[in-house]
């Protein structure tokens, strides 16, 4: 039996998959309100009609969105307050990213790593703005419906734009987030621990030495 | 990054201090509002064109959609919205007509009711619009702005009377993806909305009063004292009204000496495209808001207990190794 590391708690388990999961269905729900699900022949899919009623579409979407809004602030004020910031970028990740990028494709030697790779920090931000948005914007759409916060007909129309075309961003950030941990056979590993939040010793070793020289020091 | 504990709450109070108060207030309801008495319109039988259908194409001609031909079909199905060769059809909405006389018989008796946007205090139509191309203005109307507007007819859909129609071959989308996403743009009656912004009557409103002065159909003002006028006029002469308690509320009351539920049912009798049903909820309002304010609790709830979490949670400066 391999040595294993913990990579995750469990509460960092359930932030991921709560956002990833509700997520998904919100990407799924926010396409139908688009609309494009009847057009695309959506509908007609056994189990899809519901998606025909934008009603039915919004009420999913809200739900997906409690679970979704409850976890952004959580990971926001849990991290936040304890100062967990090993996932923000630090100097030079930049080139240290296209680095381990090359070397995914087999050009290059990849940099040493610390707990996470310089281009998850770059990611995290990019995603984690992108989802700020969403979320901020979503809650003032939610605001505004219950007409606790009136806007002017100007500034609704632009939060509203802002939603959706932001949606279109999180969808691509998804596509490139799941695409790279899927394609490349060097980020499997990190999958599984997503799932455990247990990585291999030997994997820590290889990939991420600097975080491994942290946890030997200790 | 350092940021101390009392810095990242002063920051974080400030955000959602500023979500909540919103800068620029507006009342809800809006200024105005448009009584239509049935018990006056004759529909103008005298006339070649009702007066205020033909006031409302007039005065809105050139902002009527100009399509670019041919028009492709909205991919991947064969059809699209077209009614660019029927722009002198009267009798019904479309892109063309924002306003029309719609007849009905009952009991023997001639009904007849100009149909038009209902300008809601609540429009689903302004609260769905993905793009923000609907807002509803502090004059209580409804407005599509053409501009942005995708033509996706979410609008028409969501809408209890379905009156945003669609014409196809016109607007942004043909400039972003015109085969695979839009349809068009979609218009409809928005209250003449430069003339009620200088204090102005619509155009329908005018050219009724015109031709049938102190008897006109249409009276539009205040909305307060619309109100007030209607539910005087429904008590004294025994009238049903409509309008003030459909989806929430309306900027557009009818006046009735027939019931409105006589008035559908014929109209649901002779499948028109246009009814007035009666029961009309606002799902906003019944639908989402509920859920919303559960999306509200939950982030205080899950901000609450990150709170709690992080001040009880121990930092641990080492990483656990266990062998399995």
């Amino acid at each position: 039996m391999k040595n294993k590391i913990k990579r995750h708690s469990i509460i960092e388990l359930i932030e991921h998959w709560s956002i990833a999961l509700s997520g998904i269905v919100l990407l799924f729900t926010g396409l139908g309100c688009l609309p494009l699900y009847k057009r695309y022949y959506i509908t007609e899919i056994p189990g899809f009609a519901w998606t025909a009623d934008f009603y039915y579409v919004t009420t999913v979407h809200y739900v997906a969105s409690a679970v979704f809004v409850a976890a952004v602030v959580f990971h926001i004020f849990y991290h936040g307050l304890r100062k967990d910031f090993a996932l923000l970028p630090k100097k030079g990740d930049l080139s240290q990213s296209i680095k381990v990028l090359a070397a995914m494709i087999g050009i290059g030697k990849e940099p040493p790593s610390d707990k996470y790779l310089p281009e998850q920090r770059i990611a995290y931000v990019g995603i984690g703005l992108v989802i700020l948005i969403l979320t901020v914007t979503g809650i003032i759409k939610v605001l505004k419906n219950l007409e606790w916060l009136i806007l002017s007909p100007e500034i609704e129309s632009i939060n509203t734009l802002i939603h959706t075309l932001t949606g279109f961003l999180f969808m691509i950030a998804l596509i490139i987030h799941v695409g790279t941990v899927v394609l490349f056979k060097s980020n499997w590993p990190l999958l599984k621990s997503m799932f455990t939040g247990w990585i291999d010793e030997d994997y820590v070793k290889h990939r991420h030495s600097i975080w491994y020289e942290k946890i030997k020091m200790h | 990054m350092n940021i101390s504990r009392r810095g990242f709450l002063a920051l974080s109070g400030a955000v959602c201090g500023s979500l909540i108060l919103g800068n620029e207030v507006e009342a809800r309801e809006g200024k105005y509002a448009t009584l239509i008495d049935l018990t006056k319109c004759d529909g103008c039988k005298d006339e070649p064109i009702p007066r205020c259908v033909k006031a409302c194409r007039d005065y809105n001609k050139d902002r009527f959609p100009q399509p670019q031909k041919p028009i492709q079909p909205y991919w991947p199905r064969k059809t699209y919205e077209d009614w660019s060769e029927k722009r002198d059809k009267i009798d019904t909405l479309t892109p063309y007509n924002w306003i029309f006389v719609q007849k009905v018989d009952i009991d023997g008796q001639e009904i007849f009711i100009p149909r038009r946007c209902m300008h809601c205090d609540n429009p689903p139509c302004v609260r769905e619009c993905p793009f923000g191309a609907l807002t509803k203005q502090p004059e209580g109307n409804s407005v599509i702005n053409d501009k942005i507007c995708f033509g996706g007819a979410k609008c028409r859909d969501v809408c209890p009377w379905h009156i945003p129609q669609r014409q196809a071959g016109v607007g942004i989308y043909l400039k972003i993806l015109p085969k695979y996403a839009g349809g068009g743009v979609m218009y409809k009656c928005d209250l003449c909305k430069d003339r009620i912004k200088q204090g102005q009557e619509p155009a329908c409103v005018i050219a009724c009063r015109e031709r049938l002065g102190n008897h006109a159909v249409f009276t539009f003002g205040d909305r307060k004292t619309i109100y007030e006028l209607a539910y005087r006029r429904a008590k004294e002469e025994g009238l049903y009204i409509y309008g003030d308690n459909q989806n929430g509320g309306t900027s557009t009351l009818y006046l009735s000496k027939v019931p409105f539920e006589k008035i559908d049912s014929a109209l649901k009798q002779n499948k028109e495209r246009f009814q007035m049903p009666v029961n009309v909820e606002n799902k906003i309002e019944s639908k989402f808001n509920p859920i919303g304010k559960l999306v509200l609790v939950s982030g205080f709830l899950s901000m609450a207990g990150a709170v709690i979490g992080a001040i009880f949670s121990k930092k641990s400066n080492k990483e656990e190794t266990d062998e399995k």
